[in-house]
C-alpha cells in the first residue's frame, strides 16, 4: 500500500508545483538575486582557508589566518572595542527609548507632542555621512555649538572628535541623538494598546500617574523591553560599522577600530583578502549563534521570537 | 481623566521637551543657516547659530555648478530611482507569491530568506562576487546589490495577508491572472504598506555611499553620498575646489569651506525633507493619531 502511494504523492506534489508555476515564477528574481549576492559570497567563505594570489589560483593554507588572527594584539584591541562601544549603545543607551516614550506619552500638549515626535524621528533617515558631517561641525573646537554651551560653564573647548578619551561618548551621544525618537516607536504603540479601561479602574481606585505608570505602563513595555534587548544582543558584534567608519580618523582609530572597520581596512585597502573574509567568517558564524541564541531565549520568555 | 494631571509635572515635562527637541534640532538647523550666509559672515559664525547671517546664494552657486558634484547628484537620482523601482518591484511580486494560501513551497522558501537574511558573507567574499561577474565600476553594481530586503518583504507581507480574502476571490471570479490581481487589487488595497516600503527603500538607496565607495570607482560615475564624504568627512577640500568652474582662484579664496560643506550637506539632506512627510504620513500616522490598530 505504501510503495503503492509514494509515486501518486509526487505525482500530485508535482502536479501543485506545475499549477503555482506562475507565483514562482514571480518570486524568482529574488530568489537568483539572493542565489548571486549571498549564496555565491557564502560559497566564497572558504577563502578564509586560502591564499589568495588571483582568480584562478587559490593555495590551501588551513587555519593559517585564523593563527595569524588570534596571535595578533590588534584583534584583542579591536574586539575590545567592539564589545565597548556596542555594550554602550545597546545596553547603556537602552533606558532611555522606553523613557522617552513614556514622556511622549505623559505630555498633555498635543501640538508639542506632535513636534517632538516629527524632530526626533527625522534623524533616522539622515545618512551617516550627513550625520557626521553635521556631528563635526557641531563638536568642532572653533565655533562648534556644543563647545560654547560648555563654555558658558567655564570649561574650555575640548576637540572632541580627536581625543581618545572622548570618542566613544560621541558615538554613543550620536547614536542616541540619531535614534531616540524612532527606536522608541515601539515603547510608543505599546502603550497606545494599553486598554483604557485598566487606566480607569486604576483611577476609581485613586492612582495618581506615578502609580499608573509604575503599574500599568511599565508592566506593558516589559515584552517589547526584553525583546529589543535580546535583538540588540544579536548586533553585538556590529557596533555600528557606519557610524565608526565615519567618525574616526587618526587620532582615535584605535579607541574605535572595531572588527568591521578592520575587515574594510585590512580588505579593500590593504587587499589581504583571505586575512579580511578569516575575520568576517568568525563575525558571521558568532553573529549566527548570537541571532538564534537570542530567538530561542526570546520566544521562551516572551513567546515572541526574533522574527 | 483630565484633572489627575498635575500642572507642575506638565511644565517640567513640557519644558524637558522643548529644550531636547530644541537641541536635536539646532546642529541641523546651523548648517542650514550656514549654508545660506555670506562667506565672510559664515566663517566666524557661531555654532549655535540658526539663522543665516546676510544671506547669500553662493555656496548654492557653487555646489550646482560643480562638474563632478552636479554629475554625482544626477547619479544618485538614477541609483535611487532605478534602484527604488527594482526594490519595490521584486519584493511585491514577492511578498504576493508568499502570502497565496496554500503556496507548495512556502516554508522552504521563508526558511531560505531568514537564512540569507541572517548570514552575512562579509565585505571581501562580496566584493570577489562583484568583480567575478562584471559589475565593477558599473552603476549597476551599487543597484542590484541591495534588491531586496527581507525585513521589508516580511513587513509588506503582514500588508498583503491583510487583504480580505472575499475580494480577492472575486477577484479570481472575474479572471484575474495573478499579476493582475497584485497590480490591480493587491497593491491598491495594500497602498500604505506599498508606500511604507517604497520611502524605506528610497530613503536607503539615496543614503547608501558604502557600496558605491567600493564598486564605482570612477568619479564621473558616483553618487553624491560619496562626494561629500570625501568633502565632509575626509575633508579633501583640493578636489572640490580645484574643479568647480564658477570663479577664478582669486575670488575662490573668500569662499568658506564651512559654508561649502554645509550648503553641500543641504543638498544630500533636501531630498529626505521631501520624502520625510510621506513617511509619516503612512509609517507613523497611526502613532500620531494616538491609536493603533492591530
Amino acid at each position: 500500500m505504501v510503495e503503492m502511494k509514494l509515486p501518486n504523492q509526487r505525482q500530485t506534489f508535482w502536479k501543485k508545483i506545475k499549477a503555482e508555476k506562475v507565483l514562482y515564477f514571480m518570486i524568482l528574481p529574488t530568489i537568483i538575486y539572493f542565489l548571486v549576492f549571498r549564496v555565491f559570497p557564502i560559497y566564497n567563505m572558504r577563502l578564509a582557508f586560502f591564499k589568495y594570489s588571483s582568480r584562478e589560483s587559490w593555495t590551501f593554507v588551513g587555519l593559517k589566518y585564523f593563527r595569524m588572527i588570534f596571535k595578533s594584539p590588534d584583534f584583542r584591541q579591536i574586539l575590545k572595542n567592539t564589545l565597548t562601544i556596542s555594550f554602550m549603545k545597546y545596553v547603556l543607551l537602552f533606558p532611555a527609548f522606553p523613557i522617552f516614550a513614556i514622556m511622549l506619552n505623559e505630555v498633555r500638549w498635543k501640538g508639542l507632542k506632535n513636534s517632538v515626535q516629527i524632530i526626533s524621528y527625522l534623524p533616522h533617515f539622515l545618512s551617516w555621512i550627513v550625520i557626521a558631517g553635521i556631528w563635526i561641525s557641531t563638536l568642532s573646537i572653533d565655533g562648534g555649538g556644543f563647545n560654547q554651551i560648555i563654555g558658558w560653564f567655564g570649561i574650555k573647548p575640548i576637540s572632541f572628535m580627536t581625543e581618545n578619551r572622548y570618542i566613544k561618548w560621541v558615538l554613543f551621544f550620536c547614536e542616541g541623538w540619531r535614534s531616540l525618537g524612532w527606536d522608541s516607536i515601539i515603547y510608543f504603540t505599546a502603550i497606545l494598546t494599553i486598554n483604557p479601561s485598566l487606566y480607569e479602574a486604576a483611577e476609581i481606585d485613586g492612582a495618581n500617574r506615578w502609580q499608573l505608570i509604575k503599574n500599568i505602563i511599565l508592566p506593558a513595555l516589559i515584552i517589547p523591553m526584553v525583546t529589543m534587548f535580546i535583538l540588540n544582543l544579536g548586533f553585538f558584534l556590529n557596533a555600528g560599522f557606519d557610524q565608526v567608519l565615519n567618525f574616526s580618523n587618526n587620532a582615535v582609530l584605535s579607541s574605535i577600530d572595531i572588527l568591521d572597520t578592520y575587515i574594510y581596512r585590512i580588505g579593500i585597502q590593504g587587499g589581504q583578502y583571505s586575512l579580511a573574509t578569516a575575520v568576517s567568517l568568525i563575525k558571521g558564524v558568532v553573529g549566527v549563534l548570537l541571532v538564534l541564541g537570542t530567538h530561542f531565549t526570546s520566544k521562551k520568555l516572551t513567546g515572541k521570537g526574533v522574527w | 481623566m483630565k484633572k489627575h494631571y498635575k500642572v507642575l509635572p506638565q511644565i517640567i515635562l513640557s519644558i524637558f521637551l522643548i529644550i531636547l527637541s530644541i537641541s536635536m534640532l539646532v546642529p541641523l538647523l546651523n548648517i542650514f543657516a550656514k549654508s545660506l550666509s555670506d562667506p565672510k559672515a559664515s566663517a566666524a559664525m557661531s555654532g549655535l547659530r540658526i539663522i543665516p547671517k546676510n544671506i547669500d546664494l553662493i555656496n548654492f552657486k557653487i555646489v550646482f555648478n560643480h562638474p563632478v558634484l552636479v554629475k554625482s547628484i544626477i547619479n544618485s537620482l538614477y541609483v535611487t530611482i532605478i534602484g527604488t523601482l527594482i526594490n519595490v518591484s521584486f519584493t511585491c511580486l514577492a511578498a504576493y507569491a508568499l502570502t497565496r494560501p496554500n503556496l507548495t513551497l512556502k516554508r522552504p522558501l521563508m526558511v531560505f530568506l531568514i537564512i540569507m537574511m541572517l548570514f552575512d558573507p562579509g565585505l571581501i567574499p562580496e566584493y570577489l562576487v562583484v568583480k567575478d561577474i562584471g559589475l565593477m565600476g558599473s552603476r549597476w553594481s551599487v543597484i542590484l546589490i541591495t534588491s531586496v530586503n527581507v525585513y521589508y518583504l516580511v513587513i509588506l507581507m503582514r500588508f498583503f495577508e491583510a487583504v480580505p480574502k472575499d475580494i480577492i476571490e472575486a477577484g479570481t471570479i472575474d479572471g484575474l491572472g495573478h499579476l493582475g490581481m497584485l497590480w490591480k487589487i493587491i497593491m491598491p488595497l495594500a497602498k500604505s504598506g506599498v508606500a511604507t516600503i517604497t520611502m524605506f527603500y528610497a530613503v536607503i538607496r539615496w543614503n547608501e555611499y558604502f557600496k558605491a565607495s567600493i564598486y564605482i570607482l570612477d568619479e564621473t560615475k558616483t553618487v553624491l553620498q560619496v562626494i561629500l564624504r570625501q568633502f565632509v568627512v575626509l575633508g579633501d577640500t583640493v578636489k572640490l575646489i580645484g574643479q568647480q568652474n564658477v570663479f577664478n582662484y582669486n575670488e575662490l579664496a573668500k569662499v568658506d569651506y564651512g559654508g561649502l560643506k554645509a550648503a553641500t550637506i543641504v543638498v544630500a539632506v533636501i531630498p529626505i525633507l521631501c520624502i520625510y512627510p510621506i513617511v509619516l504620513k503612512y509609517y507613523a500616522n497611526d502613532v500620531f493619531a494616538g491609536s493603533v490598530k492591530e
